[in-house]
C-alpha cells in the first residue's frame, strides 16, 4: 500500500535543543518521520514529551535547532518568517486547542478570516465560508458570536476555519482539549470524515490515547523521541466492524 | 490584504475600545488645537501688519530718491570723506533723478510704472490764514493708480495748464492766522475758517523774496502771487492718519511749467546748483515712485536702483525686518502648542502599546492563521494615523472656533479696527496641522506596531 504513497511530509533527524540556564533541554532529541497524502496521524505523548515542540515545528512557527523538515518539496527551516507566513496562509490548516477564534467577529467572520489574509473579496470569502460552515453543519449559527455558542459548536466554526482555504495539511493541536468526552468524539468524527472526504492530510496532537485512535497512524513521542508508529487501519476497522 | 480590509478592521478596532480612542483623541484634538491657535495668532498679526502696510501705499512700491543727498544737505564728514576718494576730478557730483534716469529706471525690469515726484514747498494764503504746503507733483496716471479715495470733489484731468491741487485730509490743520496769538489747530483744537476747494488759495513760490519784502527797509517788492485751486479733498477726519494727510497734490508737468516760469533764470529753491552756483539745465526731481509688479521682486530692484547710485526704500525691506521678529515670536506660540501635541503622542503610543498587550493573542491567530508581518504593522499604523486624523480634523473645528471666539472678544475689546486680523488660520494651515498630526500618530504608533509585528505567534497564542 505504502509504495504508491506520496510523501507530503518529511521529518529527518530533528533536533530541537532549549537551553534553561545552563542545562540543555532535547525537546526533540532525533527525530525521523514521514507523512503521505491523505493520512489522519496523531502524535501522542505525554506532557513534555515533545509533541507540540515537533507540531510546531511542523507548522513552521518554530525553528528546529538541527535537521530537516520537507513539505511538498519545500524546506521549512530554511524559511524566512515572510516565507512562512505565506506557507501557512496558502497550504496550512489549523485547529488550535482552545478554539481561537476572534470575539469580536461571528461565525461566518471567523471562517473567512484567512481568506481575508489571501486579499479575496468579501462576497466570495462569505459564499466559502457559508459553505464550510454547512460541512461542519452549524449553517443555523452562521451570525452568532464565539461567545454565543457551545464549545463543540466553536470547535466546528475553528474547523470549519481551517477547512475554508482548501489545505494540504491541517495541524491540530488537542483540539479537543476543552470539550467533553461526548462532544470530542463528535469532533473527532467530523474530522475524520472531512479528511477522508476531501483527501487532506491531518496531524493532530494528543495526549490521549482514545482520541488518537481515530487516527490511520499513530505516533507515540516520549522524550523527544519517537517510540513507536503504529498503524491503527486495521485495528479501527475492527472497531468499527463491532460497531456495526 | 486588501486595503479596505485593513481599513475595516482597523476602524473596527479602535471602535471595540471606544471610551479609550476617544480619550485618545481628546489628546490630539488639544494639542493640535493648540498649536494652530498659537500659529494663528502668528499669522493673524503678520498679516494685519501686511495689510495696514499695504493700505498705506503698498509694498510693491519703492520710493527712489537722488543718489548722495544727504551729503548735499547735511554736508560736512561725508562729502570731505567723498571728495578725497574722488580724487577730486569733479566727478563726484551725486546722481540726480532727472529725465534721462527716470528713462533708466522705466526700463528696469519688473517695473510697471516709474513716475517723478517733484516737490516744492509754497506759502498759501487764504483770508487772514497762511500754511506751508508741501505740493507733490506726479504724473496724473500714477496718481490715479494710488488709489486716493476722494471724500469730494474730483482729480485733476490732464491737459490743464492751471495749477489745481488735491489736499489730504489733514492740510487745513496747517492753517495759522500769524496776527492772532491763539496759535493753531494743534493748541485751540479748531480747524481755521479755511475753505480749501470752494475759494482760491493765494500762493507764494518765492519765498525768499516774500519774507525780504515784509522788511520794509529791504526795498525789495513782494514776490507775485498765483492762484492756486483745490479741487479735490481726501477722505479721512481731521484726527484719521493716513500716508497722504498731510500732502497736497498735483500735475508735475503744470508744475513744471509754472516752476520754470516763475524761476526763469533764477535757482528753483530746493533744486541743486551746478559748481558754479548757475541753475542746472534740466530739472531734478526730489524722488521718484515706483512700482513694481510682485512683491517678491522688490527687494531686487531696490538692490539694483541702489547700484546705479540712487537712494532707494521700500517697505519691504522694513516689512522683511518685522517679519523676522514675527517669525520667531511664532516659533516661541507653535513651539508652545508643539508641546501638548507631544503629550498627545505619548498617548497615542500608549494606548496603541495597551492595545498591543490586549490583543496579543489576537494577533498570533491572525499571524499563525497566514497575516502578512506588514499587514499586521499597516494595521497598527493606520490604528494610530486614525487617531491622528480624527484629532486632526475635530483639532482644526476646534480651533476655528477658537479663533473666531479670540477675534470676536479682541473686536469687543479694542474696537472695529482691528475686526478679523488677531487670529488667522489660512488654508494651508489646516492642511499642514492634519497631516502633521496623521504623522505625528503614527509616528508614534510605529514602534508599538514593529512590536506587533514581531511578536512570536507561539507566544502569542499561549497567552490566556
Amino acid at each position: 500500500m505504502a509504495e504508491e504513497k506520496e510523501p507530503v511530509i518529511q521529518v529527518k533527524n530533528l533536533y530541537k535543543v532549549y537551553s534553561v540556564g545552563e542545562n540543555r533541554v532535547f525537546a526533540l532529541n532525533g527525530v525521523d518521520f514521514t507523512i503521505y497524502k491523505g493520512e489522519f496521524c496523531s502524535i501522542v505523548g505525554t506532557s513534555g514529551s515533545g509533541k507540540s515542540t515537533l507540531l510546531n515545528m511542523l507548522a513552521g512557527l518554530e525553528k528546529p535547532t538541527k535537521g530537516e523538515i520537507i513539505i511538498g518539496k519545500q524546506h521549512i527551516e530554511k524559511m524566512t518568517e515572510n516565507q512562512l507566513v505565506k506557507f501557512r496562509r496558502e497550504r496550512v490548516g489549523f485547529i488550535f486547542q482552545s478554539f481561537n477564534l476572534l470575539g469580536t467577529m461571528n461565525a461566518r467572520e471567523n471562517v473567512a478570516l484567512p481568506l481575508t489574509f489571501r486579499g479575496m473579496a468579501k462576497k466570495e470569502r462569505l459564499k466559502r465560508a457559508d459553505k464550510m460552515l454547512n460541512l461542519v453543519g452549524l449553517n443555523k449559527h452562521r451570525t452568532h458570536k464565539p461567545t454565543q455558542m457551545s464549545g463543540g459548536q466553536q470547535q466546528r466554526v475553528g474547523v470549519a476555519r481551517a477547512l475554508v482555504v482548501e489545505p494540504e495539511i491541517i495541524f491540530a493541536d488537542e483540539p479537543t482539549g476543552n470539550l467533553d468526552s461526548h462532544t470530542s468524539a463528535d469532533v473527532m468524527n467530523l474530522m475524520r470524515d472531512i479528511v477522508e472526504r476531501e483527501k487532506l492530510t491531518l496531524v493532530m496532537v494528543t495526549h490521549d490515547t482514545h482520541l488518537a485512535g481515530f487516527a490511520d497512524r499513530i505516533f507515540h513521542i516520549s522524550d523527544g523521541k519517537i517510540l513507536k508508529i503504529e498503524d491503527n487501519r486495521k485495528h479501527r476497522e475492527e472497531v468499527e466492524d463491532e460497531q456495526v | 490584504m486588501k486595503l479596505l480590509d485593513l481599513i475595516k478592521m482597523s476602524i473596527s478596532n479602535l471602535w471595540r475600545r471606544k471610551l479609550r480612542t476617544i480619550l485618545t483623541i481628546l489628546g490630539v484634538i488639544i494639542g493640535t488645537a493648540s498649536i494652530v491657535v498659537m500659529i494663528s495668532l502668528g499669522i493673524g498679526l503678520n498679516k494685519s501688519m501686511i495689510d495696514s502696510v499695504e493700505e498705506s501705499g503698498g509694498l510693491t512700491t519703492i520710493n527712489v530718491s537722488s543718489g548722495g543727498g544727504d551729503t548735499m544737505y547735511y554736508g560736512g564728514g561725508m562729502a570731505v570723506s567723498m571728495d578725497a576718494s574722488a580724487s577730486g576730478s569733479g566727478s563726484n557730483e551725486p546722481v540726480y533723478l532727472t529725465d534721462e534716469v527716470i528713462e533708466q529706471l522705466k526700463q528696469l525690469p519688473h517695473v510697471t510704472v516709474c513716475s517723478p515726484v517733484l516737490s516744492t514747498s509754497v506759502l498759501a494764503k487764504q483770508g487772514a490764514y497762511e500754511s506751508w504746503l508741501q505740493i507733490q507733483g506726479m504724473d496724473l496716471e500714477v496718481l490715479d493708480r494710488m488709489n486716493l479715495p476722494l471724500a469730494e470733489g474730483t482729480m485733476p484731468e490732464p491737459g490743464s495748464s492751471e495749477l489745481k491741487f488735491v489736499f489730504g485730509n489733514m492740510v487745513i490743520q496747517d492753517f495759522y492766522n500769524p496776527k492772532s496769538n491763539s496759535g493753531g489747530y494743534w493748541q485751540t483744537g479748531e480747524l481755521p475758517d479755511v475753505d480749501l476747494i470752494n475759494q482760491p488759495l493765494f500762493l507764494i513760490f518765492d519765498t525768499d523774496a516774500y519774507y525780504q519784502s515784509q522788511d520794509p527797509q529791504s526795498g525789495i517788492a513782494p514776490p507775485k502771487k498765483y492762484i492756486g485751486q483745490g479741487i479735490g479733498l481726501l477722505e479721512g477726519g481731521p484726527e484719521d492718519w493716513k500716508q497722504y494727510s498731510y500732502s497736497t497734490y498735483c500735475d508735475i508737468e503744470v508744475l513744471k511749467t509754472q516752476l520754470k516760469k516763475i524761476f526763469k533764470g533764477k535757482v528753483i529753491p530746493g533744486q541743486p546748483t551746478t559748481s558754479s552756483g548757475k541753475p542746472r539745465k534740466e530739472l531734478v526731481y526730489n524722488s521718484a515712485y515706483v512700482q513694481i509688479d510682485e512683491m517678491d521682486n522688490v527687494m531686487d530692484i531696490q538692490k539694483q536702483i541702489q547700484a546705479m547710485g540712487l537712494q532707494a526704500y521700500s517697505e519691504v525691506e522694513w516689512l522683511e525686518q518685522a517679519q523676522k521678529q514675527y517669525r520667531s515670536i511664532q516659533a516661541v506660540l507653535g513651539g508652545i502648542g508643539a508641546v501638548s501635541l507631544f503629550v498627545a503622542a505619548i498617548g497615542i503610543a500608549n494606548t496603541m502599546m495597551m492595545s498591543i498587550y490586549e490583543r496579543t493573542k489576537e494577533i498570533g491567530i491572525i499571524k499563525v492563521l497566514g497575516c502578512n508581518m506588514n499587514n499586521i504593522r499597516t494595521m497598527f499604523l493606520m490604528e494610530a494615523g486614525f487617531i491622528g486624523l480624527i484629532g486632526g480634523f475635530l483639532g482644526n473645528l476646534l480651533s476655528l472656533l477658537i479663533s473666531k471666539i479670540i477675534n470676536y472678544v479682541v473686536v469687543a475689546m479694542q474696537g472695529a479696527d482691528m475686526a478679523g486680523t488677531t487670529s488667522y488660520i489660512p488654508p494651508w494651515l489646516m492642511l499642514v496641522s492634519l497631516v502633521f498630526a496623521v504623522l505625528v500618530g503614527m509616528l508614534a504608533g510605529f514602534f508599538p506596531a514593529l512590536r506587533a509585528m514581531k511578536l512570536s505567534p507561539l507566544a502569542a497564542i499561549r497567552t490566556e
